[in-house]
């Protein structure tokens, strides 16, 4: 356990002294400042159903930054260690496989929940300034929050696997990234088929959709299945990581 | 303190290391020589801990490499060639992290991270970031990480490379100094490196072993055949009279430049023919504008040693 925690602060501090986390920041920032304006847009011109959470994560904005967060924050993690040849000093410390996977993943997380405060402070800074004018539902913005955690952990496990095949930053961003729009897509998927294919059919596809998990969350029900369904493939994805660095580690 | 016996070392259709064996002592510094790509590097990464052997069995302190790869690493300390280090932390803080990652805590880690930066001479580095050093001050932060958690072995892959030779002197003083308490395995290609600092030398080419002694006895064995390089004016013979000389194997002409002959002997070992050459051209009236000889580098020795002694294991 010690050893994970030094790993883990090294880690995080990684992050913070290299310029990544920083335009990542500021690029979350900007779209989710975007996001948050088309939202207040939609409730300006008519009466609407949704509330302004529901809207802010369904603004195109928000998922525009969705899909940079994930490669630009993990492929650093295991390729930058190939490449340099540091992961073999790394492994001839005392230090086990998983340790050093975790220790990555979750510094990945800790930086990626970072990224969600700004978009959180507009919500707090709408509701000051309109001296509680416009209605926020609470658990509705617990929900989302909760969803965005684990959509995350499970792209951030994807980012993770990409790393540690590659030794070049650039293809685990691609592979990261493509891994993460795949899915995506399985989810819109039905919403370009429509209504033209059997019922079970969509039943199913639904239980992959991002796009719909983020609208029932959104709109303030918290649905155990999705919680699940993305930890579960983020574990997978780890445990996959770990083979892969094992292997290598076998074989460099 | 290591055991080697019949390691094999295979990568996709390559054998890197074939079944060597070999043991080394408490205390000793031990060499590990040989050409590039030899399976030096190899076989140290397996002693390391850090990938297992396809076959055969090697044992470090008692403990297996790869039954027990996590006591191996505790009790060896690994500088791995190219001393590859994280770019982007400042000497100091690489260090603590490192000793922290090997167990050590609170005031024994501070403590102990300032005597290995005092010894490998990176104190006056410390706040700067490793990314922005010199090879030597990276090549001695390595070494420095090597020894931090008091390993009674270490395993240095070539750790004078890209150093100058005032710390090529201090590197070699640091190694003896730690004698008592450490075993050293050390690798090098450069022989005289050998023959300053251990005390045994184990031979490696090919992925096989080639010779296990002491410096001394290997040097005298192996002196392959050095190369005589002579430039001279004259008539008759030439290349029968240069082969009469006592010791010289084979006369070669290489090329003309005018009247200039140039000629290359083959010398056995432990012939000097320099001097009976200029005799035997006052003697034939011939004229020398050049005469140098070559001494066998590392390379020639092997090349010699893998085509004609016979294998020891």
């Amino acid at each position: 356990m010690r050893t994970f925690w030094v790993l883990f602060k090294k880690e995080l501090r990684a992050f913070f002294v290299s310029p990544v986390a920083y335009i990542v920041l500021a690029l979350v920032m900007v779209l989710s400042g975007f996001s948050f304006r088309a939202a207040l847009s939609v409730l300006e011109s008519a009466p609407s159903e949704g509330s302004i959470v529901t809207w802010t994560f369904h603004a195109m904005w928000f998922w525009l930054s969705y899909f940079f967060i994930f490669p630009l924050l993990t492929m650093r993690l295991f390729a930058e260690e190939k490449k340099m040849g540091t992961l073999e000093t790394l492994f001839t410390a005392p230090v086990s496989a998983w340790q050093v996977v975790w220790a990555k993943y979750l510094a990945a997380v800790v930086v990626y929940c970072v990224l969600w405060v700004p978009s959180y402070i507009n919500f707090r800074l709408v509701d000051w300034i309109s001296v509680g004018q416009v209605e926020i539902p609470h658990g509705a913005l617990k929900g989302s929050y909760l969803i965005l955690l684990a959509m995350g952990m499970f792209n951030l496990a994807v980012g993770c696997f990409a790393s540690a095949l590659t030794s070049n930053q650039i293809i685990a961003a691609v592979i990261s990234f493509t891994i993460s729009l795949l899915h995506f897509l399985i989810g819109l998927f039905i919403m370009v088929v429509g209504r033209k294919v059997a019922d079970t059919f969509v039943d199913v596809i639904s239980y992959f959709a991002s796009m719909e998990h983020i609208r029932t969350f959104t709109s303030g029900l918290i649905d155990t299945r999705p919680l699940v369904y993305y930890t579960s493939l983020a574990l997978l994805f780890i445990a996959l990581t770990h083979q892969v660095v094992e292997f290598r580690r076998w074989r460099p | 303190m290591i055991e080697v016996q019949d390691l094999t070392k295979q990568y996709a259709g390559r054998t890197a290391v074939d079944h060597i064996s070999f043991k080394v002592e408490q205390g000793e510094i031990v060499g590990f020589l040989g050409p590039n790509g030899a399976g030096k590097s190899t076989t140290m990464r397996i002693l390391a801990g850090y990938m297992p052997p396809t076959s055969g069995r090697a044992a470090v302190n008692g403990h297996d490499v790869f039954h027990d790869s996590m006591e191996v690493r505790r009790s060896v300390g690994y500088m791995p060639e190219m001393a590859p280090l994280y770019a982007d932390m400042k000497v100091k803080e690489y260090l603590r992290f490192r000793a922290e990652l090997k167990g050590l805590r609170g005031s024994d880690m501070r403590k102990r991270v300032g005597e290995c930066m005092d010894l490998c001479a990176v104190t006056d580095v410390r706040r700067r970031l490793i990314g922005n050093l010199s090879k030597g001050y990276r090549q001695r932060v390595a070494l420095a990480d090597a020894l931090l958690h008091r390993p009674p072995l270490l395993i240095l892959d070539e750790p004078t490379n890209g150093l100058d030779p005032v710390q090529i002197r201090h590197v070699r003083e640091l190694l003896r100094s730690l004698r008592p308490a450490h075993t050293i395995l050390l690798s090098t290609h450069i022989l005289q490196e050998v023959e300053v600092s251990c005390d045994r030398v184990v031979m490696i080419h090919q992925g096989r072993i080639r010779a296990i002694d002491t410096p001394t006895n290997l040097t005298r064995q192996i002196r392959a055949a050095s190369l005589v390089h002579v430039e001279l004016q004259g008539k008759g013979d030439i290349t029968a009279k240069l082969e009469a000389l006592k010791g010289v194997r084979k006369a070669t002409q290489e090329f003309a430049d005018g009247p200039w002959l140039c000629y290359s002997l083959r010398v056995e070992a432990r012939y000097d023919v320099r001097e009976a050459l200029m005799d035997l051209a006052t003697t034939q009236g011939w004229k020398i504008r050049e005469l140098h000889r070559q001494l066998p580098s590392l390379e020639d020795v092997f090349v010699e040693l893998a085509a004609s002694a016979p294998e020891k294991t």
